[in-house]
């Protein structure tokens, strides 16, 4: 089922001389259980198409579907974003963005409490969580006191605790070495078999990309590999893949 | 999940250091009213302690406290007789400074007639009340005389028989009660050095402007010189007889020439008006003056603590968290610096009032005030701190 649909979307920033198009109709679709990548250097509006999807910053034109709900057409369809974000998204970063007063099972259980899910329910899944994201025995333990691949996983499990429809990483391995990036990357691509959910993932890093059902390559804000059939899409870095 | 104890977890140290400064400025804010209560408490302590029910001074004079008033002793006699007196007893009140055993001692000497005892020492916490004419005093502990100490006053040594506790005149200076003939004397009695040397200065002034009627000279000089009379006092009291209607009577005194009769609940307010009012308006200013520094320490301090989560908070928006969970983190950190500040100025109080120079006098009533206060300051300056998270979007949860 498709739960990501995103057509013509246009951000520009400014106004005028100082006007800046940071992506120019970009187009895109995700299915539940698929892991869809989004390849491009820095500044090329990887990120920004990410936020739009999210309901985060506005973009100046086109459509964003997520699951059955139209949010964005020309302008936002919703209000309550917010409610929208932690009822049907889950996040992940680059720099693991966990808070930093808060313990690993206690980030978890802050997205939970978020969603209303509370008391011994919640801990219940937080370990859970933790525990199928390999880090339960780190549950007691701050941020500060995790290794940047023990963060991501914490990050993930934070992401997956309100049962997203979506999964938005961004650049969720640029701050861990290859081989911990490729776990996550791993992780992902078990999330979405076992989860169900979509995984969008922004990164500028090829290698990082194998496996992934769809990679789409952003460049000057112009998504140059589309989501239809007419063989806009590639296949993974490395495979000989490129615009057709 | 209480996301400001768990910020605050986080570094302990700098919140409790931040607890113990805005603690210790509430401290002070506690104080000011406790000092401001102390005054009141002290002024008409000793007013309450003479048992009078109305005061007769000098004509258009505010009484022996407010201000000066002289009056002859034997007025007594006369206000005796008003109908609806009980009993009229004089009263005298002044502050001195003597040394004792190297240390100065300021003393509100009270005089008053032993055998009506108006006036006097109604509650004795050591020894005995004063029990012959002369040379015998009742000490308040604040002086720090023990039973038995002599000191020297005027040409006479004065022994320490009895002592009260917390009754100070209206300018926080201890009180000592003596009778009145001593009272009398210490004030007014010249030692002999005294008259000899103002003899002879007089009489050298007069020797000059008559110098053919030497005899006269020498007599005017004597009667500038010697010892005036010392039957006068500062107010004479009043006990009415049952039934009596104060103000009445008051108004009965009051026909007469030379006098102004006050009812005690009058010369209680004589004296708040007084000095006692400058000292609340003093008190007062300080107060708002201090409150508003602890309401903009505890916003500077929210402020940037605040800023310091602005990250989580993006965070948290990003992960879709209402509003009013931010709302909270800030507002509940704001609450628990200033509810943990109030505590540390209550313990710090407890602590030392005891120890401070003047009675500092705290009720229930000023507590909850100041922890109405300080909940309301810390609502005010969570303000900004409120403002500053709100305004994060929750995309700068993904810069870095």
């Amino acid at each position: 089922m498709e739960v990501v649909r995103i057509e013509h979307l246009t951000k520009v920033y400014g106004s005028g001389h100082t006007a800046v198009t940071a992506l120019r109709e970009a187009s895109l679709t995700a299915h539940d259980g698929e892991l869809v990548a989004i390849l491009g250097p820095s500044g090329s509006g990887k990120t920004t198409l990410l936020m739009a999807a999210a309901g985060i910053i506005e973009p100046t034109g086109g459509r964003i579907t997520i699951g059955a709900t139209a949010l964005y057409d020309g302008g936002w369809l919703m209000r309550d974003r917010g409610r929208f974000r932690r009822e049907h998204l889950g996040f992940i970063f680059q720099s693991h963005n966990l808070i930093p007063f808060l313990t690993a099972r206690e980030n978890v259980l802050m997205a939970l409490q978020i969603r209303a899910v509370t008391g011994a329910r919640a801990v219940r899944v937080a370990q859970e969580l933790l525990d199928y994201l390999g880090v339960g025995d780190r549950q007691g333990h701050l941020p500060e006191q995790l290794s940047g691949g023990e963060q991501q996983r914490v990050a993930i499990a934070r992401a997956l605790a309100n049962a997203p429809q979506v999964i938005l990483a961004d650049e969720p391995t640029a701050a861990l070495d290859t081989e911990r990036g490729q776990s996550v990357m791993a992780l992902f691509r078990q999330i979405a078999r076992e989860k169900g959910s979509a995984v969008i993932c922004v990164t500028h890093d090829h290698r990082m990309v194998e496996g992934f059902d769809h990679v789409y390559r952003v460049k000057d804000g112009l998504v140059t590999n589309g989501p239809s059939g007419e063989d806009h899409r590639v296949p993974p870095a490395g495979t000989g893949g490129g615009v057709a | 999940m209480n996301l400001a104890v768990r910020d605050i977890r986080r570094h302990p140290g700098r919140f409790v250091l931040s607890c113990i400064g805005v603690g210790l400025m509430l401290t002070l804010v506690l104080s000011y009213g406790g000092i401001y209560n102390g005054f009141v408490q002290e002024a008409l302590a000793l007013i309450n302690n003479t048992g009078a029910d109305l005061w007769v001074v000098q004509r258009d004079t505010r009484g022996p406290f407010a201000e000066q008033s002289r009056m002859p002793e034997d007025v007594r006699y006369r206000i005796a007789i008003v109908p609806g007196v009980a009993e009229a007893s004089p009263y005298l009140f002044y502050t001195i400074q003597r040394e004792w055993q190297g240390r100065p001692l300021r003393i509100a000497v009270v005089g008053y007639d032993l055998h009506t005892g108006l006036g006097g020492p109604r509650r004795i916490v050591a020894g005995r009340g004063i029990a012959q004419g002369h040379y015998e005093m009742v000490a308040d502990q604040k002086l720090r005389l023990p039973l038995g100490a002599r000191l020297h006053l005027g040409q006479h040594d004065y022994t320490v028989v009895g002592q009260t506790r917390g009754l100070v005149g209206s300018g926080g200076d201890p009180v000592a009660f003596f009778t009145l003939a001593d009272a009398q004397e210490i004030q007014f009695v010249k030692d002999n050095w005294a008259i000899r040397n103002q003899r002879e200065r007089a009489q050298a002034a007069y020797t000059r402007a008559l110098p053919t009627q030497p005899s006269l000279s020498a007599r005017l000089a004597r009667e500038l010189a010697d010892n005036p009379d010392v039957h006068t006092v500062n107010a004479i009291l009043v006990r009415l007889a049952p039934g009596a209607q104060p103000q009445a009577v008051a108004r009965e005194i009051g026909r007469w020439k030379y006098f102004s009769a006050y009812t005690t609940e009058q010369q209680s307010q004589l004296l708040l008006a007084g000095s006692v009012a400058l000292a609340r308006r003093q008190t007062s200013l300080f107060r708002m003056v201090l409150a508003l520094t602890a309401t903009v320490i505890i916003a500077q301090i929210i402020y940037t603590m605040t800023l310091e989560k602005l990250k989580p908070i993006a965070l948290l928006k990003l992960m879709g968290a209402p509003t009013r969970t931010i709302v909270a983190l800030v507002l509940q950190e704001s609450l628990a610096l200033g509810v943990v500040a109030y505590g540390v100025a209550l313990l710090v109080g407890s602590l030392t009032y005891d120890k401070w120079p003047r009675l500092v006098l705290v009720g229930t009533a000023d507590k909850l005030t100041l922890l109405a206060m300080v909940l309301g300051i810390c609502v005010v300056a969570s303000a900004m701190g409120i403002r500053r998270a709100l305004q994060v979007e929750a995309s700068a949860a993904l810069s870095d």
